[in-house]
């Protein structure tokens, strides 16, 4: 399994300048991996040009060996009139709650499932349709600013969870964290303006996991590197 | 909201009735043309038993009108959601539709099915359908994207599951195009009496223009428009309840 894009162009329909102009990349291997870039570069366009949620773009997508995609962003809402536990009960696979009962717990929404969405904070709120997409089959996960409004430390410990949970999926995580781009992810793709070329640069991050320490000097030199290829 | 409603009511209307005694008395007009108070007050306590059963019987065949049209519109609006060829056939023969007067059609209704109960809902239940209809389109066609797209995505969204996530989305609107459908249904109704039926206070308003009797005119309106503001006032807080049950504030 492998993901990659080439030579995308792709232009919203009554806009006058392409969006993306030839960009290629490629994820070699599953894992924790990132998009980033500036606001407005195209990110999540690209997203869901992978996922196939946009069409009407010309290059090819290969998602080799991967039937199920998932885009996953943070304005995402669940539907007010039951509670989040039972949501999530509904939509769960009987096969995975087990899952469900850690991801509950490492999420840190233990307190909380008996309340509806619009009761909790934006950061619950993010983390509960996070959640929830963990726990379909999928392939691939693109995850666009969906720990937003979730505090550091959490953020840290679901990421690193999500990376032992999952180790053999593909996450695409788009965040305008540098640091935490930096420390967790392992592919870097930089995503920059169509009047860059070429459009995208591949970096390696420190891709850090439970119990690892980070090394301060690489990580500077990291976020140094996605700095200036943005 | 009840008591508003009835309050605005009887200001609205003791303000109208002031109007036309200001200009009785400004223009010296006889009581033949803009009745004294004395005789409204007469005319009120002779027929205001017959006006009632006629404002309960115009009411009840409103009341049913409107729920067939409530009926009808979710049924042709969940149709009519679908961005498909069927979905936009029915939306533009509904906009197209409902640009002609129900009320011209009346006649056609009367001459087909007879002056009796089944004309009188039929033009009631039509004049409050298209409104509800357009609305109910509205809300139907209208994806909420940032709680429907997991669903898609994930293959788990039924038109069920679409027209139920739309439908409490759009709670407040729903109730109160169907709060607001009450004034159309009974009008809707009156006017089919007033046309042609042999029941109701249209109809009995009917008489009364016949008759030149703007006293009786009078007390109808006022009957019509007190039932009317307890009957939206009603489902008004029926909405309110519906809403509070279903949606938790923080």
């Amino acid at each position: 399994m492998a993901l990659s894009c080439n030579h995308i162009f792709f232009q919203y329909p009554g806009a006058s300048t392409e969006v993306f102009q030839g960009l290629s990349f490629s994820v070699k291997q599953p894992g924790f991996n990132a998009l980033f870039g500036p606001s407005g570069v195209g990110k999540t366009s690209l997203a869901k040009i992978i996922v196939g949620e946009i069409t009407g773009y010309s290059g090819k997508v290969n998602a080799d060996g991967m039937t199920r995609l998932l885009y996953s962003y943070n304005l995402e809402r669940l539907p007010d009139w039951s509670s989040v536990g039972r949501h999530l009960d509904k939509i769960t696979p009987d096969s995975k709650d087990e899952h469900k009962e850690a991801l509950v717990e490492v999420f840190g929404m233990t307190d909380y499932m008996g309340l509806r969405f619009s009761q909790l904070s934006l950061g619950q709120q993010n983390r509960i349709n996070l959640m929830r997409y963990l726990l379909q089959d999928f392939e691939l996960l693109i995850m666009d600013e969906s720990l937003a409004n979730v505090d550091e430390m959490t953020r840290e410990s679901i990421i690193l969870k999500i990376k032992a949970m999952f180790p053999d999926r593909y996450f695409l995580y788009i965040s305008h964290n540098v640091v935490e781009v930096s420390k967790f992810c392992r592919e870097i793709v930089v995503v920059r303006g169509p009047l860059k070329q070429p459009q995208t640069l591949s970096l390696t991050g420190i891709d850090l996991k439970s119990h690892q320490s980070v090394d301060r000097d690489r990580l500077e030199q990291t976020m140094l590197e996605i700095m200036n290829a943005a | 909201m009840l008591p508003r409603r009835i309050y605005q009511f009887l200001i609205i209307f003791l303000l109208g009735i002031a109007v036309l005694f200001a200009v009785k008395y400004l223009f010296g007009l006889s009581d033949y043309v803009i009745p004294s108070p004395a005789d409204l007050r007469d005319t009120l306590a002779a027929v205001y038993k017959h006006y009632g059963a006629d404002v309960a019987s115009t009411l009840s065949v409103a009341i049913i009108g409107q729920v067939v049209s409530i009926f009808l519109a979710l049924m042709v609006g969940i149709l009519g959601r679908q961005t498909t060829w069927f979905g936009s056939f029915i939306k533009v023969a509904a906009y197209n539709v409902q640009a002609y007067p129900i009320v011209a059609i009346a006649p056609i209704i009367f001459i087909l099915f007879g002056d009796g109960f089944f004309s009188r809902l039929l033009i009631a239940a039509m004049i409050c359908y298209f409104p509800i209809l357009l609305s109910v389109l509205g809300i139907m066609s209208e994806p909420v994207k940032e709680i429907e797209h997991f669903y898609r995505v994930t293959g788990r969204m039924r038109w069920q599951l679409e027209v139920k996530i739309r439908a409490f989305e759009n709670l407040n609107k729903l109730t109160t195009v169907i709060s607001g459908s009450a004034t159309l249904a009974m009008a809707g109704t009156i006017v089919a009496e007033f046309i042609a039926a042999n029941a109701g206070i249209g109809y009995s308003i009917r008489i009364a223009l016949y008759q030149s009797d703007l006293s009786k005119i009078l007390v109808a309106l006022f009957l019509i428009g007190i039932t009317l503001a307890i009957y939206q006032g009603l489902l008004e807080a029926a909405g309110r309840m519906i809403g509070k049950g279903v949606t938790v504030t923080r």
